[in-house]
């Protein structure tokens, strides 16, 4: 694509989630409803002191900082644009609980909208999420005070969605893990702007950003020069989506699934349980992707974000429906109706105890990062549901992500196939991940947001 | 599992305009033909003009209707980008009658996308089988 991008966003009206992961220990996501204009004007303004753009922050990490985002409900409270709001992308003005977005996410049973929040309040009551990042305890104790001294002052109401009616903090596990204990967040989008004349890359910052939509193809949205396009511009829509992990689930899946790989490879149990858990990831729990290190991790390889699927079609290494493969296909071939392969910024963290005690409430944080909700995080959450998007599927096309497909989609195998020299290997793959909660909100700029605390918007 | 896009517009009673629906019906399969066997996720498009009364002869309204594979708004990029069911797509537009016309006008993806959908009809669906596109291909091949 031979395009001019135009130059790059000032990073400084950038909020810093977008540029930069943070990688603070500690994190906590506070969930509000605005009363009315003047009230979420007020909250606002009193957060912008803490507010961190994506300006260079020196040698030295904030000891505490925040980002905002904002539902379409939140904007349409916040703003006076009215009717031009409906500008907005309508994946973003209905929301993730709604029909056309259910088609991708298939959020079933347990994790059905009706279920999100721990039914504590409406889906449509979301107007805002505060996500407070700190260094260390003290320093978490004391900027999530600041929100919700913030809240308490502007009027604005603060929505708790878990059972318990505590707030969505991030959990302390070794090693930048998940709680299925993979190292994550090895993989993202490094945040540079394209270069005239270079090939299209899904993950300049122009397919997140929203404003420079002239060279790609996902159309980051609302565009033109009209009031909403301007409020917008600079921001990037975060599809926040808390998810439980069935730890002891997944622990009880490898030890049955282990029992043909000890029959048929000759492993022990344990090396046949973890050679599992990293069939079904892509990746060893170190991080090692199992294209490059198929037989064991290794740690020359854990940190390693190229690499390619092309002399593997047959997934004999890596297969073809293991997570880090579907959600990043990378060179594997995909359908024109799927092209080019969208990629996510990605900045979540776990939450809950770590350990195996069963009946715990623990999963994953999730902020997916996009420019356009639909035609990138939508899309991979459809491949993910249902692996469709590539003649590698051929002739079944009825499988999905091993880790976080939803095992209820209408027509999907539940059986995951592992290729080996020696033949397949099957298992069967239960529901290893419940939604309690998705919001789409926009990340807007620090301009927008000081236009919304001082109420010129 | 399919979904359908059912786009109900209807259309403005000019003369010259109704012309223009008759040569748009006429023509229909010619435009979209290339494009929707090219995305492999929609089973049939068919366009059925909805006629006025017999009394005042004409079309009142243009029914748009196809049944996709997989989640439609994900996949609206596709007819956006295929400059024939984007043709046919801003054609109905362009000839929808007050009160149906695209608000904000297309200009864009998004636009195009958030006309679709307001003029999409909620539509309960009855399959025979469950087999996408590329499945009912890949069998035939």
């Amino acid at each position: 694509m031979s395009c001019d991008p135009g130059p790059p966003p000032a990073w400084a009206n950038l909020q810093g989630l977008i540029v930069r992961g943070y990688t603070h220990p500690h994190s906590t996501h506070l969930l509000f409803r605005f009363p009315g204009r003047a009230a979420a004007a007020a909250f606002v303004k009193a957060l912008l002191p803490r507010l961190q753009s994506g300006a260079d922050w020196g040698a030295t990490k904030p000891a505490s900082m925040l980002n905002v985002g904002l539902t379409f409900a939140g904007v349409q409270t916040a703003t006076t644009l009215g009717n031009d709001l409906k500008r907005f992308p309508m994946v973003f003005q209905k929301g993730p609980a709604s029909k056309l977005s259910q088609d991708a996410l298939f959020d079933l049973g347990d994790s059905a909208p009706a279920n999100w929040w721990a039914k504590n309040f409406a889906q449509s009551a979301l107007h805002c999420i505060v996500h407070a990042y700190a260094m260390d305890g003290d320093a978490e104790k004391e900027i999530v005070a600041f929100v919700a001294s913030a809240a308490e002052r502007a009027g604005v109401t603060e929505l708790f969605g878990t059972a318990d009616n505590s707030r969505f903090t991030q959990s302390q596990l070794p090693h930048d893990q998940v709680q299925f204990g993979f190292r994550d967040g090895i993989s993202n989008p490094a945040p540079a702007w394209p270069v005239p004349g270079k090939p299209f890359d899904a993950g300049t910052l122009d397919n997140f950003v929203l404003g420079y939509p002239a060279c790609t193809p996902f159309s980051p949205g609302p565009a033109g020069d009209n009031p909403t396009a301007r409020f917008a511009r600079d921001g990037c829509y975060n599809a926040f989506r808390v998810l439980a992990q069935d730890v002891t689930g997944f622990e009880a899946f490898l030890d049955e699934a282990a029992k043909p790989v000890v029959a048929k490879l000759g492993k022990t149990t344990a090396e046949a349980r973890e050679w599992i858990a990293a069939k079904v990831m892509g990746r060893w729990r170190n991080g090692s992707p199992l294209v490059l290190s198929p037989d064991a991790p290794d740690d020359a390889t854990r940190d390693e974000k190229v690499f390619d699927y092309g002399d593997d079609t047959a997934g004999l290494r890596c297969p073809i429906s293991s997570h880090a493969r579907v959600s990043n296909p990378r060179d594997q071939p995909v359908f024109p109706a799927d092209f080019p392969v969208p990629r996510l910024i990605r900045r979540g963290m776990p939450y809950g105890p770590a350990g195996l005690e069963p009946g715990a409430d623990r999963g994953l944080i999730g902020l997916f990062l996009c420019g356009a909700l639909d035609r990138q995080f939508e899309m991979i959450y459809g491949w993910m549901n249902k692996n469709t998007f590539s003649d590698v599927f051929r002739p079944g096309f009825n499988t999905q992500d091993a880790v976080v497909g939803a095992r209820d989609v209408r027509g999907v195998e539940r059986t995951f196939v592992v290729p080996t020299a020696a033949g397949e290997i099957k298992c069967a793959l239960p529901q290893f991940l419940t939604t309690r909660g998705t919001a789409y909100c926009l990340l807007p700029s620090i301009a927008s947001l000081e236009a919304i605390a001082e109420q010129r918007v | 599992m399919a979904n359908p896009l059912s786009m109900y517009v209807p259309i403005d009673q000019d003369p010259q305009i109704q012309e223009k629906v008759a040569d748009l019906a006429k023509h229909f399969v010619d435009f979209v033909k290339e494009g929707l066997t090219d995305s492999q996720i929609v089973h049939y498009a068919k366009l059925v003009l909805i006629p006025n009364p017999p009394d005042k002869g004409g079309t009142q309204a243009i029914l748009l209707s196809t049944e996709f594979d997989e989640g439609m708004r994900q996949y609206l990029r596709v007819f956006w980008e295929q400059p024939g069911i984007n043709m046919a797509i801003q054609g109905i537009a362009n000839i929808a009658a007050e009160g149906y016309k695209p608000d904000p006008p297309i200009t864009d993806l998004d636009s195009f996308q958030n006309y679709i959908e307001s003029v999409n009809l909620e539509a309960n669906l009855y399959e025979a089988y469950p087999d996408t596109v590329k499945q009912i291909k890949a069998k035939k091949s």
